[in-house]
């Protein structure tokens, strides 16, 4: 195993892991519960790392990524019906996260987020064309890492870490109201849709096979989900834990990312305003190209084209016209000016209803002694693939009743 | 004679993604044609393309595809069929079944400079 390899896999994971999603709902989750959400981050954590370490090693073996599993397992209806499930999701995710970079890029420079919208697209889409996929994955993965400023902010902050431990302990803070019952619960959902987003699987597995992993790859991918993304998610907790700290006895909601940011300038000053927004910055700029070819990837993997970026972009060209028209409709959906906020809100919301249909094909095959031969699920890997299918099935059919009990969280 | 073993392999085969001799992928297997020869129903051939998702989708959903992709439909003969597996394995390039067209089509509307 090349460590220098894994290290940068690793570090890439990491980098990665944050969200626009888990960036809102992490610092939403700290200001109004406290550290009571801290156990569905890890809940979700593990789900992921499960799910994951199963799509890379599916991609590694059968040299298959997740959309042809779909279409092969369930058929040309109902995988015609999550693709279309999954589009949508993806595309409002890829509009989120570039609304989440422009009001980043608003911060910093105060030139107008619209623009600043379109300049974004640019560069993105300006990235892909000109890099190849390993280098954009590191590229955005590696500069990402500026949201370790978040883990820095939390220790100077010095919260009551007996609480944050506590947090992984799973519960329902005693006392609280129905109504505000209910947005906990919303919450939880939330949180589980955006650490587990289909998105990530269906870029991971398609990665996989852009790298050309073999089963000689399958520690790398194992290390890689496990410790990549569980460092990954000590990141969204800290932001979650800081918003408990920080927000939570001044009583202020961190409804947008440039709240969350303050979580580094009250206790590090503007340096951590400055590297918590760069760090904001290339995560969700990151998180917008992998939605963005997660979705092109589902596309050409469904209707069996030529895909991905290790090839150069006119060898692929019904991939490269997809990928680059999934991001004008992006932009184009952020230009009409809807809040940043409810794209966040519909996007779990559409997320969580694909995740069973995502999720169930993958278990399938990575079980299939027949395409997995010796490296098929065992005992563990089905025992907990199976039991978190059974959790994002109750989070799925919960999902619509609590959006609209809760108007979307707002209670 | 086990033709539940054969219907299987049908059952199998749909939807699988196409691979031709070069490595490229090519298509899925959206339908087959069957003959009729001496009494027993044989694969002539895998159909690729939207136009053979009839018969397989309601037909709503079929002409709205067939509004936004077309119907174009092309035919892989069985016998350029190398290997079975996770995928369809062809022994001839996508060229020689027509499986290239749309590709080549959308080609033409990219610039091909200024990558890595």
């Amino acid at each position: 195993m090349n460590l220098l390899e894994l290290t940068l896999g690793i570090m890439t994971a990491v980098g990665g892991f944050v969200d626009i999603s888990e960036l809102v709902f992490a610092a939403q989750a700290g200001s109004s519960y406290g550290y009571a959400l801290i156990w569905v981050f890890a809940l979700s954590t593990i789900g992921i790392m499960v799910l994951g370490e199963m799509s890379g090693r599916v991609a590694a073996v059968a040299k298959q990524p997740v959309f042809n599993l779909i279409r092969h397992r369930l058929g040309l209806k109902l995988g015609l019906v999550t693709l279309i499930a999954s589009l949508i999701s993806n595309l409002i995710t890829c509009a989120a996260e570039i609304g989440g970079t422009a009001i980043i890029l608003h911060l910093l420079t105060g030139a107008p987020m619209m623009l600043m919208a379109v300049a974004m697209m640019v560069v993105l889409i300006g990235t892909i064309w000109i890099l190849p996929f390993k280098w954009i994955e590191r590229a955005y993965g590696l500069l990402g890492l500026f949201m370790i400023v978040f883990a820095v902010a939390l220790i100077k902050a010095d919260p009551p870490w007996a609480r944050i431990a506590a947090g992984f302990v799973p519960q329902i803070p005693s006392g609280l109201p129905s109504g505000e019952l209910i947005r906990f619960a919303y919450f939880g959902v939330a949180i589980i849709s955006a650490v587990m987003f289909p998105y990530e699987v269906y870029f991971y597995s398609s990665g996989g096979i852009e790298e050309e992993w073999g089963p000689k790859d399958l520690s790398i991918n194992r290390l890689t989900c496990i410790v990549g993304f569980g460092l990954g998610s000590l990141l969204a907790i800290s932001i979650l834990s800081s918003s408990a700290a920080l927000f939570a006895p001044l009583h202020v909601d961190p409804q947008l990312p440039g709240s969350a940011v303050l979580e580094a300038e009250l206790p590090m000053g503007r340096v951590g305003l400055l590297l918590a927004l760069l760090g904001v910055l290339f995560a969700v700029a990151g998180a917008a190209i992998e939605t963005c070819l997660a979705n092109a990837y589902s596309v050409a993997q469904f209707f069996g084209w030529e895909w991905g970026r290790h090839k150069k972009p006119w060898k692929t060209p019904r991939f490269t016209l997809t990928w680059i028209a999934l991001f004008l409709l992006a932009l184009a959906i952020v230009l009409t000016g809807i809040d940043v906020m409810k794209l966040v809100e519909f996007a779990v919301l559409f997320s969580v209803l694909v995740l069973p249909l995502t999720y169930l094909p993958l278990l399938l095959l990575a079980s299939d002694r027949h395409f997995m031969r010796e490296h098929r699920n065992g005992a563990l890997a089905n025992g907990l693939g199976w039991l978190y299918f059974a959790v994002i099935v109750a989070a799925a059919v919960a999902a619509v009743p609590l959006f609209l009990l809760t108007s979307g969280g707002q209670g | 004679m086990n033709p539940r073993g054969r219907i299987q392999l049908v059952g199998g085969l749909l939807d699988l993604p196409i691979i031709d001799k070069d490595g490229r992928y090519c298509g899925i297997v959206d339908d087959m044609e069957l003959e009729e020869a001496e009494g027993t129903l044989r694969v002539k051939g895998l159909l690729v393309g939207p136009g053979a998702y009839r018969g397989r989708l309601p037909g709503w959903a079929f002409h709205l595809i067939r509004w936004v992709a077309g119907a174009r439909m092309a035919r892989v003969p069985w016998d350029a069929i190398e290997s079975i597996g996770g995928a369809v394995v062809l022994k001839v390039a996508a060229e020689t079944c027509g499986l290239h067209r749309a590709e080549d089509k959308a080609r033409r509307l990219i610039p091909h400079r200024g990558a890595m």
